[in-house]
């Protein structure tokens, strides 16, 4: 299972909020929070294959564009799934993993899977819970990030076996 | 292994976090704690460590100079259990999904009531209230009586015994009713513990909580193992991605601010300062730069390490860095569920909280004074301004250095690792160019 994870710049270890402005880029490796993620996939016989990362302001500022090169390039490299987040409880980088998370869903055949955390984030996940399978995981500090991480990459797993997942979803997601 | 110290903390951590009255007076110390950073702001310009300066400021003020600074920091200083009585009702009520307001009112005057009202001068008895009892000394009665008060509120009004008022009464004159009865039960819950506490040799309430329940608990948190322990805590629970300060908080939070409210009292008498662990010696003592002192990583990241994620990290979040802020280290180098940087994460605070404490207790620095600093004031400035000595600086300093020397053989291993998975990179272009697409 080939991964692809979107990130933003704290969690890519690009800097602070003072980096919102990053532009959209990526590595084919894996960077800052992704790490631990490559890590688990391995365990399970899946690999990172590149990690995406794009500062919230410059994904504020333009969105279509973000949106748009994600999914053709999601669609140039066919991984077999995109993972967006964890976002935690960061709400900007939150609603960017929902929007582009759904932007890639329907503009390709590619599945998805978002990890948001409910704090900051509860009209973010009624407008998207019912279009995007989004995994419960705790707020920034929040006890529980290890079990989130697993639960999103079973998920991962799921979809790209095309199993029967219903049961799984309405455990694990919103 | 990580997963079995999960399965063992997870639940402890989550039981605490969650636990309603320890996150009361978590959040009730948070209410009152910028009225003691402002207030200190006086205490401390009114004392400021520099031989000279009270006697310059009297020859441009005159003598009555400390007199004005001094009413200030009193204000809150002198009435710290009082304070604490209401931030934490109030942050309790709200959490209990009451009117915040209504608890805190309550629960001040159920402190008030609990109050001694008189003071012997002389042979006289004069109404009055001694400070000693609305302030440090009181805090744990403070604390006792906010949750009390605000539980009895809350199971009157949860009982329905409250006065219903018709529609088209107004919503504050409607409230005003609705908290009359639980108001009269918590009063007079605490106008028979008052009686009760008169009828034994405790003569009140103030006495029996200082005696029973304070003084033992400073006895505990004022030692070497309970801050070893709390720092131990906070870092191990941080390698998980729990904000560990947040859970030990709950637990030593109050002890620790009457440990510095005891010391702060004696250094503005000019008394000798009674504690070394206190919640000074945690924040200016055993961590510089954040959760698991990473100012020590940062400063390897940038001078020795080479590879190009870690040196732009640690160019990205040195200035945070120095202020105390490292989310973009926990997050993005990570420390979260990073078992190579868990060991120096975990092991440098508590080098440093035994190194401080074998410091301070040969008398090499001078103990913290009690004034809080904001968590942003760098290291080198907190040391000195929370010490009133050059001493407490170069301690700091000292602890940057083996905090250095002992996250150095791990962050190299890492820092080998991202070398080597970029030296592959450079041969295979990892670059992903989105102008292409």
């Amino acid at each position: 299972m080939k991964v692809i994870v979107l990130l933003d710049q704290i969690q890519a270890g690009l800097g602070g909020k003072e980096k919102a402005d990053t532009e959209l880029g990526g590595k084919k490796l894996a960077m800052g929070a992704a790490e631990t993620l490559a890590k688990d996939l391995a365990k399970k016989d899946g690999s990172l294959m590149a990690t995406f990362y794009c500062g919230t302001a410059y994904y504020q500022a333009n969105t279509d564009l973000v949106q748009g090169k994600i999914t053709r390039m999601c669609e140039k490299m066919q991984p077999d799934v995109l993972l967006v987040g964890p976002t935690y409880d960061y709400p900007d980088f939150s609603r960017m993993a929902c929007e582009v998370g759904l932007a890639v869903q329907t503009g390709s055949k590619l599945p998805v899977v978002a990890m948001v955390a409910s704090e900051k984030n509860t009209e973010l996940l009624s407008e998207f819970k019912t279009q995007l399978d989004i995994i419960k995981m705790p707020k920034k500090g929040g006890a529980g990030l290890s079990d989130a991480i697993d639960h999103a990459l079973a998920l991962c797993q799921l979809k790209v076996a095309h199993a029967d997942r219903s049961e799984f979803v309405s455990q694990y997601c919103y | 292994m990580q997963k079995k110290f999960e399965q063992v903390l997870m639940p402890v951590a989550t039981k605490i976090g969650n636990n309603v009255v320890l996150r009361s007076l978590r959040d009730g110390f948070l209410i009152i704690t910028p009225l003691i950073i402002v207030t200190s702001m006086f205490l401390l310009f009114g004392n400021f460590p520099i031989p000279g300066w009270a006697d310059f400021w009297t020859g441009i003020l005159g003598k009555q100079w400390t007199d004005w600074f001094s009413a200030v920091s009193n204000s809150v200083f002198s009435f710290t259990g009082l304070l604490s009585c209401f931030g934490i009702s109030y942050a309790y009520g709200h959490n209990r999904g009451l009117h915040a307001v209504n608890s805190a009112a309550v629960a001040i005057i159920s402190f008030l009531i609990l109050t001694p009202t008189s003071v012997q001068a002389g042979k006289k008895s004069v109404s009055a209230v001694e400070t000693v009892f609305l302030g440090p000394n009181g805090i744990f009665l403070g604390i006792l009586t906010a949750v009390i008060s605000v539980e009895i509120f809350r199971f009157a009004v949860k009982k329905n015994w409250t006065i219903k008022m018709p529609d088209g009464v107004p919503p504050a004159v409607s409230q005003s009713f609705d908290a009359l009865i639980p108001s009269a039960l918590v009063v007079l819950f605490f106008f028979f513990v008052r009686i009760m506490f008169s009828l034994t040799d405790f003569d009140t309430a103030y006495n029996f909580i200082y005696s029973m329940l304070q003084a033992p608990l400073k006895h505990v948190g004022n030692s070497l193992p309970s801050a070893a322990l709390y720092n131990f805590l906070a870092s191990l629970l941080w390698c998980f991605g729990i904000n560990g300060p947040t859970i030990t908080n709950s637990v030593w939070s109050p002890i620790f601010f009457v440990l510095s409210q005891d010391n702060l009292r004696a250094w503005q008498a000019g008394k000798e300062i009674p504690h070394i662990y206190n919640q000074q010696f945690i924040d200016m003592f055993t961590t510089y730069g954040g959760g698991g002192s990473t100012l020590s990583l940062l400063i390897i990241m940038l001078t020795i390490c080479r590879s190009k994620r870690v040196r732009e990290l640690g160019k990205l979040a040195i200035v945070p860095g120095i202020f105390g802020i490292n989310e973009p280290i926990i997050f993005g180098l990570p420390v979260v569920l990073n078992p190579i940087i868990a060991i120096p994460f975990i092991l440098v605070p508590v080098v440093n909280t035994v190194l401080s404490g074998i410091v301070f207790s040969l008398g090499w620095v001078p103990l913290t004074n009690g004034v809080m600093l904001t968590w942003t004031t760098p290291p080198i400035i907190s040391g000195w301004l929370s010490t009133g000595s050059i001493m407490g600086s170069v301690l700091q300093l000292v602890e940057i250095v083996i905090g250095v020397l002992i996250y150095y053989p791990f962050i190299k291993m890492l820092d080998n690792q991202y070398l080597r998975e970029e030296k592959a990179a450079e041969v295979a272009d990892v670059d992903i160019d989105f102008s292409t697409v």
